[in-house]
C-alpha cells in the first residue's frame, strides 16, 4: 500500500475538507436561525416585512414608530435598488405561488395592469373609513371593476416643466420661473404653446428645446383618457387609431423636422452627458425627476422648474403598497400599510426621500407647501408641485395590452428620433406590423 | 528536477522539498530558447497592453470612489489619483445603517468558500472517472453533463424558486449554496484537464502497488490536478462572490449577501457614485487578496508541469 | 463519446494482481468492486445534485411549454406544441436567433484566439509571473456596473469617447446603438473583454501541464517558437481547446446581461436589431407578455439549437485537430512523450523503493498507448 503518500499534504487536504464539512453544517444551523421568515416571535410578537425599492423614504425611525404604537409588531424593510430588480423579484415569487413575498409589497403605478387582472393574488384593501385620503384618481388606479382595491397609494408624479434659465436668457427668452410659464402658456397651456415656445428658442439660436421625443409622446398619450383600449379592455386596432397616429406624428415632425429634439433616450449615457453638454434647455419633470437631474448637472447651475404644462396637467409614475394574499398576516399587513399611507406619515417620507405624497391632507401639509429646491435655485418645488397635482383630472384607462401597444409606437418613435434609420411614414408601418404580430385582434 | 513533484506525491511534501535543495540538479540552460529562457520585450509590452486594458476598470472604480458625486457628473474621469477620501467613503459604506455590512460579508465568505470546495472536489473526483476510468455509459454519461450546460438558466428561476420553498429555504444561504456544489463546467474542465496531464503509467503504477481506487486518486489524481484544480477553485469563488441575480430572488435584506447590499446603495433617486464605487471597490478587494494567493499555486503549477506527461 | 476526451482510457475494469495473497476471497472481491462502482460514486455527486436541482426545472419547463401559461395566472389550457408554433412564427424570433449567431461569431472566435496567444505569452518563464497572469483576470471579478458604466461612455452614440475620437480624425460617428452590426460589434467587444482573460487562464493551466522535456525536444529538432507552439502546445492542449470551445459556444449563444444592459430600454434596440434569443425569452416571460408558456418553449427550442451548434463545433474541432499539425509532430518531439512517460513511472518506483516498498513494474507497456492510439 502506499502508505508512504500519508504525507503533510494530505493531511492538510483532509482538514480542509473536513473544515468545509463542518461549514456545511454550521451554515446549515446558523441560517436556519437566520432566516426572517418565522412570523410569529416569541411572546406572540409578529414580525411584518416591507419591500420598497428606490427609496419610499421609510426610515428605521418611521418604523420603528410604528412598533411604539403596536408593541407586538415589528417592521423589517426590505430595500431593492431599482424596480425593475423589484419587478422580477416579485413576478417570479407570484409565479412560483406567492411563497417569500414581503408582507407588504411596493409596485409601480406601471405594474398595475398587468397585476390587476390577477386581482385574487392580493388582499382587497377597500377600506371605506379611508376615503377621501387620496386625490381621486390614484384611487381609482388600482381599483379593479368590481370594486376591489389592491394598492394603497404612496407617491405620486405630478409634472411640471424643468428648464435651463441661463440657456433661455442666452437666447433672449425670459428665464424667470412665472414668466416661463406664461411663456409656455400660463394656466390653459396647450402643446401648441409649448412647440412654438421651442422654435422661437431655435430661432434665437438655441439648441434643442426637449430632450427626448419619447419622452414627449409619453406626456401627451398620457393625457388620453383611451389611448389604445376601450374602457372593458378591448384592443383599439393600431392602425385605425388615428388618435394615437395624429400625436405621433406631431411629436415626430417637432421633433425631428423642427429640430426640437436632441435625439436622446432617457437614461442613456448621452442623456447624462446631454446635461453637462447644454444638450437640450426644457424637459418633462415629474416630481421625481428632480433627484436624477440634479446627479447628472455637477456644475450646472441654470436649472429650474416653471409651474405650467401643456395640455392640461400630467401624472407620470407613483407608486402603491400592496398586501400578497399569500401572506400569514394580512390583517395586521393591511393596518401596517394603511399606517404608512396615512398623510402623517407620506408627509415625513416626503422630509426623508422627496416622494410627493398623494394624499390631499400631506400635500396641504407646512412641510410640502414650503420645500424649496436649492438646485432648483430655491424654486418652491412643493407649492408647484401641489398645483401642478390639482390640475390632474383623472388617470387614463390602461388595460392588460396597454404597455405592449405603446412599446410598439415608442420603439417607431425611437427609430426616428433616437436610432434615425427610418422616416416618419415608414416607421409607422412597422408600429402597425409590429402591433399585428402582437395578435390581439 | 523531474522527480521532485513525483516525489511530492509519493514521499511526501518534505521530501520533496528536500530533492529540490539539493543544488544543480539540472544546470540552467542558456541560450537554448527554452522555456527556461527569460522573454524578450515584445512579450512584457503585449502583455503590459493587455494588463493595462484589464485594470482600467478597477482603476476607474477607484477614482470615482474617491471623488465627489458632482465632480463624478462633470468629468469622465474626474482625478487621476485616488485620495484618502476612498477611506471615508469605506467607513460610510461599512458603517451604514441601512445596510448590514458584516453579516454580508460573513454569508458572501461562508457561500464562496463552501462552494468553491466543493466544486473542486467533487469537479476532479467525477473528472478524473470521466477521464481515467472505464464503465459502462462513460461517454453518454459525459455528453448529458456537457449538454445540461446548454438549458437557458433564466427560466429555471420560477421552478428553482418553487423548489427551494417547498424545501423551506427561502431566506437561507443553503438556498444559494446547494445548487452550486457541483457544475457541469467544474466536471467538464476537470475531465479534459486530466486526460491529457494525467498519464495512465501513475496511475498502474499506483495499481500495481495495490493501492484502493480512492487512494489512487487521492493521491495521484488529485496532486496532479492542482494547478486546474486551482483555477476552478478561483473561478467558483469570484462567481459566487459576484453572483447578484439569484440571491436577490432568494435571500433577503435580513440575510444578503455583499453584491445584494452593494446594489442596495444605489437604492436612491440621486445615487450617489462615489459612495457605490466604493462599496464595489470594498467587496473587490478581498478577491484581489484571494488572487495573490491562488496566483500563486498556479505558478506552482510549472513545477507541477515538469513531469507530467 | 468517448472522443470527448482524446484518450482512451486501458485500465480501470480488471484490477491488477494483488500483491500479496493473504485474505485472496475477500479481499479481491473487495478490489473488484472497487474498481467497478468507484466510477459511479466518483461522478455520482454531480448527477445527485442534477436528479434534486436540475431535472426539476427541466421537467416543469417541459410542462409549461405545452400549456397556455400566464406567468401571473399560472396553468391554463393544454396547448400541445402551438407554442412552439407560434414561437417559430414570430419574426422577432428569427431576428433573435440571427443576432445571436452574430454576436455569438463576433465574440468566440476572436475570443478564444486571443485568450490562447495571451496564455502562451503567460507560459513563459516570465518575471513577477503571478503578478501578470492575475491581471488578466481581473475584468472577470470588477462589478459589472464599474464595466457598463466605461463601456456605456465609450459606447454613446453622441457624446461616447470613441466616437469623440473618431472625430477628431475626421471619421463620422459610427452609430452604435442604431446600425445592427455595430451594435453587435460593440456588445462583442464587451464579451470579449470579460471573458478573454479567464479562457487565457484555462489555456494557460493546460499549457503548465505540457512535459517541458517536449519542448526542449523540439527545440532539438530545430523548431522555432511558433513551430513549438503549433507542433507540441497545441496537439497537447487539445482536450482543453476543446473544452474551452464548447464551452464558449454554450456561454455565447446565452449572452444576456451584456445585451440587456445596453441600452435603457433592455430591449434590444428599436427595431431589435442587437435582442439576442434570451433576451428575447426574457422579454416574453417578464415584459409585457408575461407569457411564460411561450417563453418555455423558446427555452428548449433554444436548448436545441444550441445543443445542434455544440456537436457541429465539436466535430469540426476534433477534424482540426486530430488531422492537425500533431502528424507534423518532430520525431524527436514523439520520443520525448513517450520518455517522460517512462519516466515518471521510473521516478515513482524509484521513490518508493526509497520508502521501503518494493518496486514494481507496470503491467501495461511503458509506452503510451492512449497516444499512440489518438495519432
Amino acid at each position: 500500500m502506499l502508505s508512504s503518500t500519508r504525507s503533510t499534504r494530505s493531511r492538510t487536504t483532509v482538514a480542509v475538507a473536513g473544515l468545509a464539512t463542518l461549514a456545511l453544517t454550521l451554515t446549515a444551523c446558523s441560517s436556519g436561525s437566520g432566516g426572517s421568515d418565522d412570523d410569529t416571535a416569541a411572546g406572540g410578537k409578529i414580525t411584518l416585512t416591507v419591500a420598497t425599492f428606490n427609496d419610499f423614504g421609510y426610515t428605521q425611525e418611521l418604523l420603528d414608530a410604528y412598533t411604539a404604537e403596536h408593541p407586538d409588531v415589528e417592521v423589517k424593510q426590505t430595500k431593492a435598488a431599482k424596480a425593475e430588480d423589484a419587478r422580477t423579484n416579485m413576478t417570479t415569487k407570484l409565479a412560483a405561488g406567492g411563497e417569500g413575498l414581503a408582507d407588504i409589497e411596493a409596485i409601480e403605478v406601471d405594474w398595475l395592469p398587468e397585476l390587476m387582472e390577477y386581482p385574487d393574488l392580493f388582499t382587497d384593501l377597500a377600506d371605506p373609513a379611508l376615503d377621501g385620503r387620496w386625490v381621486d384618481w390614484k384611487v381609482q388606479q388600482a381599483t379593479t371593476t368590481d370594486g376591489k382595491v389592491i394598492g394603497y397609494g404612496t407617491d405620486i408624479g405630478p409634472s411640471a416643466i424643468c428648464y435651463r434659465g441661463d440657456l433661455f436668457e442666452a437666447a433672449g427668452l425670459p428665464s424667470d420661473p412665472a414668466a416661463v410659464a406664461e411663456l409656455l402658456g400660463g394656466a390653459d397651456a396647450t402643446w401648441d404653446d409649448y412647440f412654438a415656445a421651442g422654435t422661437a428658442f431655435k430661432a434665437a439660436g438655441g439648441g434643442a428645446w426637449y430632450d427626448s421625443a419619447m419622452s414627449i409622446y409619453q406626456g401627451m398619450v398620457n393625457q388620453i383618457d383611451n389611448a389604445y383600449e376601450e374602457s372593458d379592455g378591448t384592443p383599439k386596432d393600431l392602425s385605425t387609431n388615428t388618435e394615437i397616429q395624429d400625436i405621433y406624428t406631431t411629436v415626430v415632425e417637432q421633433s425631428t423636422t423642427n429640430g426640437l429634439s436632441a435625439g436622446l433616450e432617457q437614461w442613456s449615457p448621452d442623456w447624462d452627458a446631454a446635461f453637462q453638454n447644454n444638450g437640450f434647455a426644457t424637459m418633462i419633470c415629474p416630481a421625481w425627476m428632480t433627484g436624477p437631474v440634479e446627479e447628472r448637472s455637477g456644475g450646472v447651475t441654470g436649472w429650474n422648474v416653471a409651474d405650467v404644462f401643456p395640455g392640461g396637467g400630467l401624472n407620470w409614475g407613483g407608486s402603491f403598497l400592496t398586501v400578497p394574499a399569500s401572506g400569514k398576516n394580512a390583517e395586521a399587513a393591511k393596518e401596517l400599510a394603511a399606517w404608512l399611507t396615512d398623510p402623517a406619515q407620506q408627509t415625513t417620507a416626503f422630509e426623508n426621500a422627496g416622494t410627493f405624497p398623494s394624499q390631499i391632507e400631506a400635500q396641504e401639509s407646512e412641510a410640502v407647501q414650503t420645500f424649496t429646491n436649492d438646485f432648483f435655485n430655491a424654486a418652491p418645488v412643493g407649492s408647484i408641485f401641489v398645483n401642478r397635482a390639482l390640475a390632474i383630472d383623472g388617470a387614463p384607462f390602461k388595460g392588460a395590452n396597454y404597455f405592449s401597444i405603446h412599446q410598439t409606437v415608442q420603439d417607431a418613435i425611437k427609430r426616428v428620433d433616437v436610432e434615425k434609420t427610418d422616416e416618419a411614414k415608414a416607421s409607422w408601418d412597422k408600429a402597425v406590423q409590429a402591433f399585428k404580430d402582437l395578435g390581439l385582434s | 528536477m523531474s522527480s521532485i513533484p513525483v516525489v511530492a506525491q509519493t514521499a511526501g511534501a518534505g521530501a520533496a522539498r528536500a530533492a529540490a535543495r539539493r543544488p544543480n540538479r539540472r544546470p540552467v540552460r542558456k541560450g537554448t530558447g527554452g522555456y527556461t529562457r527569460r522573454p524578450g520585450w515584445v512579450t512584457y509590452t503585449v502583455l503590459g497592453l493587455v494588463l493595462l486594458v484589464s485594470v482600467f476598470p478597477l482603476y476607474f472604480t477607484i477614482i470615482l470612489g474617491s471623488s465627489t458625486p458632482e465632480a463624478i457628473s462633470k468629468d469622465a474621469l474626474p482625478q487621476l489619483l485616488p485620495d484618502m477620501s476612498l477611506f471615508t467613503q469605506f467607513a460610510e459604506v461599512v458603517g451604514s445603517s441601512a445596510i448590514n455590512f458584516w453579516k454580508a460579508f460573513t454569508n458572501s465568505v461562508i457561500i464562496a468558500v463552501i462552494t468553491s470546495l466543493s466544486v473542486v472536489l467533487f469537479s476532479t473526483l467525477a473528472g478524473y472517472s470521466f477521464a481515467k476510468l472505464r464503465f459502462r455509459g462513460r461517454g453518454p454519461l459525459l455528453v448529458f453533463v456537457i449538454a445540461t450546460m446548454a438549458v437557458p438558466t433564466q427560466l429555471g428561476v420560477i421552478p428553482m424558486f418553487i423548489l427551494m420553498s417547498d424545501l423551506g429555504w427561502i431566506g437561507k444561504l443553503q438556498a444559494v449554496i446547494v445548487p452550486s456544489l457541483v457544475t457541469a463546467f467544474g466536471v467538464f474542465w476537470m475531465t479534459q484537464y486530466l486526460s491529457e496531464s494525467l498519464p495512465f503509467e501513475l496511475i498502474e503504477a499506483a495499481r500495481v502497488d495495490g493501492a484502493s481506487m480512492f487512494r489512487t486518486f487521492w493521491s495521484i489524481a488529485l496532486p496532479a490536478a492542482r494547478p486546474a484544480a486551482a483555477m476552478l477553485g478561483l473561478f467558483t469563488f469570484v462567481q459566487q462572490w459576484t453572483n447578484f441575480f439569484w440571491p436577490s430572488i432568494v435571500l433577503n435584506q435580513e440575510n444578503p449577501t455583499l453584491p445584494l447590499v452593494v446594489r442596495s446603495l444605489q437604492a436612491n433617486y440621486f445615487v450617489d457614485y462615489s459612495l457605490v464605487m466604493a462599496g464595489v471597490f470594498l467587496v473587490t478587494l478581498p478577491l484581489i487578496v484571494l488572487f495573490i494567493f491562488t496566483g500563486r499555486q498556479l505558478v506552482a503549477g510549472i513545477m507541477q508541469g515538469a513531469v507530467k506527461g | 463519446m468517448s472522443v470527448l476526451t482524446p484518450t482512451q482510457p486501458n485500465q480501470g475494469l480488471d484490477g491488477p494482481p494483488r500483491p500479496t495473497a493473504r485474505r485472496v476471497g475477500f479481499s479481491q472481491r473487495l478490489g473488484r468492486w472497487d474498481v467497478k462502482l468507484s466510477p459511479y460514486l466518483y461522478i455520482s455527486p454531480f448527477f445527485i445534485l442534477f436528479a434534486v436541482t436540475g431535472l426539476f426545472p427541466l421537467a416543469y419547463t417541459a410542462f409549461v411549454s405545452v400549456h397556455e401559461w400566464n406567468l401571473l395566472g399560472g396553468q391554463g389550457e393544454f396547448v400541445g406544441f402551438q407554442n412552439f408554433v407560434d414561437v417559430l412564427a414570430q419574426p422577432t424570433f428569427w431576428k433573435s436567433l440571427r443576432n445571436t449567431f452574430s454576436i455569438f461569431v463576433l465574440s468566440s472566435v476572436p475570443q478564444v484566439i486571443c485568450a490562447i496567444i495571451i496564455a502562451a505569452l503567460l507560459d513563459q518563464n516570465l518575471r513577477a509571473a503571478t503578478f501578470w497572469r492575475m491581471g488578466v483576470l481581473l475584468p472577470y471579478v470588477v462589478a459589472p456596473i464599474a464595466v457598463s458604466l466605461i463601456f456605456g461612455r465609450l459606447f454613446a452614440d453622441q457624446y461616447g469617447l470613441i466616437n469623440g475620437l473618431l472625430g477628431v480624425i475626421g471619421v463620422d460617428p459610427i452609430r452604435w446603438h442604431a446600425d445592427a452590426f455595430a451594435s453587435h460589434v460593440a456588445i462583442a467587444s464587451m464579451v470579449n473583454f470579460r471573458w478573454t482573460g479567464y479562457n487565457a487562464l484555462i489555456f494557460l493551466a493546460a499549457m503548465q501541464a505540457v512535459p517541458r522535456e517536449l519542448y526542449e525536444a523540439a527545440i532539438i529538432d530545430g523548431a522555432g517558437r511558433f513551430r513549438q507552439f503549433f507542433s507540441v502546445t497545441v496537439p497537447q492542449i487539445r482536450a482543453t481547446i476543446i473544452f474551452v470551445i464548447i464551452t464558449s459556444t454554450i456561454g455565447g449563444l446565452q449572452i444576456f446581461d451584456e445585451v440587456r444592459a445596453f441600452d435603457a430600454q433592455g430591449l434590444g434596440g428599436a427595431d431589435r436589431q442587437w435582442m439576442t434569443t434570451v433576451l428575447y425569452l426574457y422579454d416574453v416571460a417578464w415584459g409585457n407578455q408575461k407569457n411564460f408558456g411561450r417563453a418555455a418553449a423558446i427555452a428548449w427550442i433554444l436548448f436545441i439549437v444550441i445543443l445542434l451548434i455544440g456537436l457541429v463545433n465539436f466535430a469540426i474541432t476534433r477534424s482540426i485537430s486530430t488531422s492537425g499539425p500533431s502528424k507534423k509532430a518532430p520525431r524527436a518531439v514523439q520520443r520525448a512523450r513517450r520518455k517522460a512517460a517512462a519516466a515518471a513511472v521510473r521516478a515513482q518506483n524509484a521513490s518508493r523503493q526509497r520508502t521501503g516498498t518494493p518496486p514494481r513494474r507496470p503491467s501495461a507497456p511503458t509506452g503510451a498507448p492512449n497516444e499512440r492510439k489518438k495519432r
